[in-house]
């Protein structure tokens, strides 16, 4: 479960920024008043277009970034105050995450599966289980530098899911991915779904998600919106189709500001 | 979890060709390279100069007591010959085509001069730019000289200890080691720190800045890992570079000694041996770990703000001299630890490594350059920390 609430982050300007932004605001408001929940078992998106405020609002919740105001609830985990203990609860993956070129798959696991504390025998097991269903037993002992893209969102998706996470968080996870590797995502958004665990992730594609949500909120200039299920977004929709519903939205946020 | 991740970097980092060439190859061949070329060179030097013939103009009487004289010195003085010249133009023309290495010009009375028992001139020309040949001239008029003093002693019929009020000798109470070590010793800690900050340098960039921008240091935040505890774990290896660097250069300089045989003088093998014990190299590591910390933490919040490799790396390299020029200063023989000199970082650790292998060295004056080691790696650690606690620092 994630709970958010009246979640605001602002970032400092300094001098060469406020002279980029032409303004003489001391910071910007990349979030702005934020307010969604994210439920087990299903898979919640947060739409919108680029420089919306997503990846911040995501960096929040895995507690990269510290929000300046409101709260975040992470799997009944104040994850403000406790920051560390809701990130033993969450796996996190983005589509511009790196791996170690140096490391193999095996080392990488390891490496991540004893960040979180898991007992050999545990890593050994859940690793094993991953690498069959992802088919990762030819290069676990290849570095990573030497793998193909598929092979490396493949290490990826094993290294997001070794400490078997409540709640996982996807940052536009398919990215400059082709289909072919993005497949592999999708896979393991459904899956995680399946096991009952809270998926939130963000995307600017709406057949993804189409494809993938149950629960979506779109988001623009650090603003929600939308916030409710897919079936009720489909149902009151002007427009005839999702993309243009999302468009629709968007710019009449516009014309309100205007 | 500190080791955890400190296992994970060295092991990464020992696996990057680039840093195990800084680390590694270089600081272990420097010594060797330098000192072959240093002998080699000095070796060649010496052989060419024993060989070479000094080529001498001469303006004046052809058969004067200088000429005759000239024949009877002795040959560890280096062998000659000869040129007669017509006027001192052409010869000072040869001179500076080189063809000659010394001109020498007496005046056509030298002989009634000597004989009056006055003082007959000699004029030396010589070019500049000719190392050694003007002291080649000073040793051959000196031997010279000498003989007329004794042949006009006798002619006059002088005792010449009568004509030698002081008998002076001067004794050098300084042992081989103080010489070599507030001489030469600041070339030793001069390298030590060259390598420890290039041993660090590039860690510290792949470590900070290569993470940030390969995009692995976002998916370590979301670990369960205070960024505390990511940042001694990097540093730790940072540190560790620099040391293995700084080792290496000692591994490279006792190989050259030891098992290259690349170093001849007998009193600087001497001073060489007692440098490499145990004592001296615990007390060489004392005063280079704190200063490789604070390396370090000068490295790491750069590497930390820098958005690109290349950015960091621009950046460092200046701060490379910045931080390595002081270390120079042991060069210089006159300046000595004292305590405005042990107060100084970099410069305090270079005097105070000469000290230690002079054996001149002052507890005191050695705590007082470690406490400000210690306190500015401290500082350092301290802005490291802030800078990669800031959250605009660590994500692109």
């Amino acid at each position: 479960m994630i709970k958010v609430q009246n979640l605001r982050k602002e970032f400092a300007l300094n001098r060469q920024q406020r002279k980029e932004l032409n303004t003489h605001d001391s910071a910007s408001v990349a979030v702005d008043g934020v307010s969604f929940e994210c439920r087990p078992g299903r898979v919640f998106s947060m739409l919108g277009p680029n420089g919306a405020g997503k990846t911040t609002t995501l960096r929040m919740l895995s507690t990269i970034f510290k929000p300046t105001e409101g709260s975040i609830e992470i799997a009944g985990i104040n994850a403000v105050e406790e920051p560390q203990k809701a990130r033993r609860k969450m796996g996190f993956l983005t589509g511009s995450t790196g791996l170690y070129a140096r490391l193999t798959p095996n080392e990488l696991i390891q490496y991540f599966a004893d960040l979180y504390s898991i007992p050999k025998e545990t890593t050994i097991e859940r690793r094993n289980k991953l690498y069959d269903l992802l088919d990762m037993h030819d290069f676990q002992g290849k570095r990573i530098g030497k793998l193909s893209t598929g092979m490396k969102q493949k290490v990826s998706i094993c290294r997001t899911m070794i400490h078997d996470p409540e709640v996982v968080i996807f940052d536009e996870p398919t990215s400059g991915l082709d289909v072919i590797t993005a497949e592999n995502i999708i896979q393991l958004i459904r899956d995680c779904k399946n096991q009952g665990k809270t998926v939130i992730f963000s995307s600017h594609i709406m057949s993804e998600v189409d494809l993938l949500c149950d629960d979506m909120a779109i988001i623009h200039k650090g603003k929600i919106l939308f916030n409710g299920s897919m079936d009720y977004f489909r149902s009151s929709m002007q427009e005839k189709s999702l993309t243009g519903e999302f468009i629709r939205i968007v710019n009449e946020s516009k014309t309100v500001e205007a | 979890m500190i080791f955890t991740l400190f296992k994970k970097e060295l092991k990464d980092t020992l696996r990057d060709r680039r840093t195990l060439i800084m680390m590694l190859v270089i600081p272990v061949l420097i010594f060797p390279i330098i000192l072959n070329v240093f002998v080699g060179v000095s070796e060649s030097f010496n052989e060419k100069a024993a060989k070479k013939i000094v080529q001498i103009g001469f303006v004046g009487p052809a058969d004067s007591y200088l000429t005759e004289k000239w024949d009877t010195l002795p040959a560890k003085l280096g062998t000659k010959e000869i040129n007669k010249y017509g006027d001192s133009i052409s010869m000072i023309e040869d001179l500076r085509k080189d063809s000659l290495q010394i001109g020498i010009v007496i005046e056509d009375n030298f002989d009634a001069l000597l004989t009056e028992h006055k003082p007959a001139s000699v004029k030396v020309y010589y070019n500049g730019t000719d190392f050694g040949m003007v002291n080649r001239a000073e040793a051959y008029l000196e031997a010279i000289e000498e003989i007329a003093k004794q042949e006009r002693y006798i002619e006059m019929e002088l005792n010449q200890e009568e004509l030698t009020p002081l008998d002076v000798s001067y004794n050098n109470v300084a042992s081989d080691k103080e010489m070599i070590g507030k001489l030469a010793g600041g070339i030793l800690p001069y390298i030590f720190i060259a390598f420890g900050f290039l041993g660090c340098m590039y860690p510290a960039i792949d470590l900070f800045t290569g993470e940030k921008e390969r995009g692995t240091l976002e998916t370590l935040l979301t670990t369960p890992v205070a960024r505390w505890q990511i940042l001694f774990g990097k540093m730790g290896v940072v540190v560790l570079s620099g040391l293995l660097a700084s080792s290496f250069a000692l591994l490279g300089l006792f190989l050259s000694i030891e098992v290259l045989d690349l170093v001849k003088d007998k009193e600087l093998l001497a001073v060489s041996h007692s440098i490499l014990s145990p004592k001296f190299v615990l007390m060489l590591y004392g005063l280079l770990f704190p200063l490789t910390v604070f390396f370090a933490g000068v490295m790491i919040p750069v590497a930390v703000y820098a958005k690109s490799f290349k950015e960091a790396q621009s950046i460092i390299t200046p701060l490379n001299i910045v931080m390595v020029l002081p270390a120079m200063i042991g060069f210089f023989p006159g300046i000595e630890l004292n305590e405005i000199t042990a107060a100084i970082p970099v410069v305090n650790i270079v005097l105070a490594t000469k000290e230690l292998i002079a054996e001149t060295l002052d507890v005191g004056l050695l705590l007082l350059s470690f406490g400000v080691m210690v306190t500015l790696a401290v500082g350092a650690v301290f802005i490291s920390y802030k800078r990669f606690d800031k959250e605009t620092n660590v994500i692109l």
